[in-house]
């Protein structure tokens, strides 16, 4: 078993999901083990496949095998694998995370129904997934990521019973749906332009110059636009937080591992790309930026747990996209291998809370839980300050890395923002843990009947918080060294610019400052369960107050724009099909066949010798126009 | 040259004999013309120098088919004296048109065509055992499908025909 | 010998009665003994092609032979038809049968 035989990886799943598709209604406890078993493979040879990767040695990387997939004319297309540094740190995240949501599946989905297929379709989850961030060419990596969108249209829809359920899934599918365009429209000019689809090729062609300048810009910036539908980020940020319609693990694999990230690979992958067509990295720097800003603001003034934590991934994203759009791939990989874990630590604990308060989510009803829900509420807590960026939690790293990459803006706008965005992240992930945890209860009723959950939900919370913990550490020489690596993680990812990490100092203080003060002011504000403060801060500008509440009016414009627009032209062209094509097309040639056959009837006249006379008629015209026409 | 001048004898004959079968107000008269005709068309092969065939046309047409129409004018016959009131339909008129004009065509390119070379200019004098080999062997398919037709048009006939009971 | 022109001028002449006598007249039995002219105006046709212009001279009476046995056939059928028309409407007349229309 060698890394040229990643596609095991994706394989094992895959038909694992076929399995349990068909029998798994039948199977004893409905194939939940098989499900775990699958992707449990799928972990454990991924190791085997790190191992025989580092030890291929660097000379030979990346690790590519493909197989003549059709002819068609003259065009030979080639389907393959091609595993390199990212892809690793990508097997990684997608194979950890999937396990640990399919363990904590066992618990979380116990006695659901269609319990069977909630599992099948989280292993062709993570199998496109895995598909997904190994293929070596555009047209297998278009074919997966629409698999992640169908996967994530059925688990978001998983209740489909629920007309918000549904609703949801309709609004991620064609949100993701617009994107998606661009990246095909994209795809299909990169293909034009350079005749293959393999994306290494194609990276060669553009840094030889052979792709126009304009075409380039415009085509990446397609290729973008399905990068931002994927990933959340604003303008099409708005279906990630009604995603949490979905079963919580769902939650925690789009946001952490599977959906999302799809959109951040795509442009680590690319990068070569987007730096060839100049402005494009500019473009997405700001969409990062603006992302960033927004999701945090929107964050403050939501009250379901699930649904501060969707904005917080929607913000982060913006943070891996500013790492990328300042040209530093490896920032973007460690920040999304650092929040895959403990986003998914976040997401598993609030299922977590879900099932131990029986269903409630809502801050309003919870606090004080804390003695309750020890082990979940401790794991929270760790994710929490990973989140906000305390030292030396995995978030703390990684954001640094994040600041340092940005600041290779002039003028350091680029940085304030990204500062600005991480204080508001750390405000709102204390509100978070204070509101829920800390305080007295907010609803006895609840608070009574909570009850810590059981095994198969807790450990998987303690391992992702170790990895939450240490995770960021790999960023030093000395332990991606002493766990294999040829160096920390930002030399492993990207190798030919070797850059030793170095702390920061002065960045590193600042960030401190940054997730202190926001915590601080956080605890300030919520600290002991009261609202007072906040409710205060609510009423000194109640428009921004009401503003943020509606989230920038996203939704109501994206409304508004659907009711005016598409509804007024659908009305259009639905007068156009009732009186154009149906009454005068459709009924009119009928009435006219109908008032003609009245009328020709009467040439009917039942006597032969008319028909004869006819007939005779016939033959003298024929031969008469064959005389005139032969000359 | 004395042939000639009987073929011209004939000619008319059978154009005034086909007249009166389309003309003549009693069916019964045009039966008798019609046999004329067929008589004449006989004459006609014989002048082509196919002996054989007016011999097929006197017995066949001559023969078994003026018979049979004579004796389905018989089955039909309505009142044993009198003729109809109108023995043409009302597109008389037209059909002289139509039947003027085809006539007008029709003459005009046998006339106006110029025929590749005759061969004929001894006569053919088919001698019978070559009818006969060309229609039994190279034939023979064609001949074997038509003894069916007939057998079938046989059948039919007869079942069309026949009394039926309770009518 | 009388040319070929002669033949097909009288086959045409035959051959037109016979259009008129279908067309114009109203009697069953007439319209047959009119088509058996066609049929003859044809068959003379045929006759005179294949003593002109055929070298072999025998196709054109052969296939003389296989109209008259068509022709035979079809009128055995059509007077059967005929009678059977006049047992049920007591008419010959083929303006009388008009019940084939809307």
């Amino acid at each position: 078993m060698g890394a040229e035989q990643a596609w095991l990886l994706a394989a094992v799943p895959a038909g694992m999901f076929v399995v349990l598709s068909f029998f798994g209604r039948y199977l004893p406890r409905k194939g939940d083990f098989l499900g775990v078993l699958a992707i449990g493979t799928s972990f454990v040879l991924f190791f085997f496949v790190l191992y025989d990767f580092l030890h291929t040695g660097e000379t030979h990387w990346p690790i590519v095998k493909d197989i003549k997939w059709s002819n068609i004319g003259d065009f030979r297309l080639r389907m393959g694998i091609f595993v390199d540094q990212i892809t690793i740190v990508m097997f990684g995240v997608v194979t950890t995370v999937s396990l640990m949501v399919n363990i904590f599946s066992v618990g979380y989905m116990k006695g659901e129904a269609r319990y069977w297929w909630f599992f099948a379709v989280l292993q062709l989850f993570a199998a496109s997934m895995l598909m997904l961030v190994m293929a070596d060419n555009l047209l297998l990596l278009y074919i997966s990521w629409e698999l992640v969108g169908v996967c994530s249209f059925l688990l978001i829809g998983f209740y489909w019973e629920k007309r918000s359920a549904t609703e949801a899934a309709k609004k991620a599918f064609i949100t993701t749906r617009i994107g998606d365009v661009g990246l095909l429209i994209g795809i299909i000019l990169l293909w034009k332009a350079t005749g293959t689809f393999n994306i290494q090729g194609i990276i060669h062609q553009a840094q030889a110059g052979e792709i126009g300048h304009t075409y380039l810009f415009v085509t990446m910036c397609f290729v973008f636009l399905g990068a931002m539908g994927k990933s959340a980020q604003v303008p099409f940020h708005v279906w990630l937080p009604d995603a949490m319609e979905g079963p919580t693990p769902v939650s925690a694999l789009i946001h952490a591992a599977t959906m999302v990230v799809a959109g951040v690979y795509l442009v680590a992958r690319l990068l070569p790309l987007f730096e060839v067509a100049d402005g494009t990295l500019v473009i997405v720097t700001i969409v990062g930026l603006v992302t960033a800003l927004l999701s945090g603001f929107m964050a403050l003034t939501q009250t379901d747990i699930k649904k501060v934590l969707a904005y917080s991934t929607v913000g982060q994203l913006g943070f891996m996209f500013v790492a990328l759009g300042s040209g530093n791939p490896s920032a973007a990989m460690f920040h999304l291998t650092t929040h895959a874990f403990f986003k998914a630590l976040l997401f598993l604990a609030a299922g977590s809370v879900i099932i131990g308060t029986h269903h409630n989510q809502e801050m309003d009803k919870l606090g004080g839980l804390w003695k309750k829900l020890p082990i979940t509420g401790t794991t929270f807590l760790v994710g929490s300050l990973a989140l906000a960026g305390v030292v030396p939690l995995a978030g703390f790293w990684s954001k640094d890395e994040v600041l340092h990459a940005s600041r290779s803006w002039d003028g350091g706008w680029a940085l304030i923002i990204l500062g600005f965005a991480a204080i508001v992240t750390a405000f709102y992930s204390t509100r978070l843990f204070v509101r829920t945890f800390l305080g007295k209860p907010n609803d006895e009723h609840v608070y009574e009947q909570t009850r810590e959950t059981g095994l198969a939900m807790t450990l998987p919370l303690v391992f992702l918080a170790i990895l939450s913990v240490v995770s960021g550490l790999v960023i030093f020489h000395g332990v991606g060294r002493a766990i294999g690596f040829p160096g920390g993680i930002t030399e492993f990812v990207f190798l030919d610019q070797p850059e030793r990490y170095h702390v920061d100092w002065g960045l590193a203080g600042g960030s401190f400052v940054i997730a202190t003060v926001g915590i601080f002011f956080g605890a300030w504000v919520y600290w002991g369960g009261s609202l007072a403060r906040s409710t205060r801060m609510a009423e000194f500008q109640p428009g921004v107050y009401t503003m943020l509440q509606h989230k920038f009016y996203f939704d109501e414009l994206y409304q508004g724009v659907v009711d005016r627009g598409v509804l007024g032209f659908s009305y259009i062209v639905s007068w156009f099909d009732r009186y154009v094509v149906n009454d005068t097309g459709v009924d009119g040639s009928a009435q006219m066949t109908g008032y003609t056959g009245f009328l020709l009837k009467y040439l009917q006249t039942g006597k032969v010798p008319n028909y004869a006379m006819a007939i005779a008629l016939g033959v003298v015209l024929l031969a008469v126009a064959g005389l005139v026409t032969r000359g | 040259m004395a042939t000639e001048v009987l073929w011209w004898i004939f000619a008319a004959a059978i154009v005034v004999a086909s007249a009166g079968v389309v003309f003549s107000r009693s069916v019964i008269h045009s039966a008798i013309f019609l046999i004329m005709s067929l008589a004449g068309v006989g004459a006609m092969y014989v002048f082509l120098t196919v002996e054989f065939l007016a011999l097929v046309q006197f017995l066949i047409y001559g023969g078994a088919v003026t018979v049979l129409i004579l004796l389905a004018l018989m089955l039909t016959r309505t009142s044993v004296t009198g003729l109809p009131d109108k023995v043409n339909g009302a597109q008389a008129p037209f059909a002289a048109v139509v039947a003027l004009g085809l006539m007008a065509i029709l003459i005009g390119v046998a006339v106006g065509t110029d025929w590749p070379g005759n061969v004929s200019d001894t006569p053919a004098n088919i001698p019978i055992e070559q009818i006969s080999e060309k229609l039994f062997i190279d034939f023979g398919p064609p001949f074997m499908i038509a003894s069916v037709l007939l057998l079938v048009a046989l059948v039919g006939a007869i079942i069309l025909a026949r009394q039926e009971e309770g009518e | 010998m009388v040319p070929l022109e002669n033949y097909l001028a009288l086959s045409a002449i035959l051959f037109s009665l016979g259009v008129y006598g279908v067309l114009a007249r109203r009697n069953a039995v007439l319209i047959l003994m009119s088509v058996e002219l066609m049929l003859n105006a044809v068959s003379i046709n045929f006759v005179a092609f294949a003593v002109y212009l055929d070298p072999g001279k025998i196709t054109g009476a052969i296939f003389a032979v296989f109209v008259i046995t068509v022709a035979a056939a079809e009128v055995g059928l059509a007077l059967a038809i005929v009678i059977r028309l006049f047992r049920n409407r007591a008419t010959s007349n083929v303006d009388e049968a008009a019940i084939m229309k809307w």
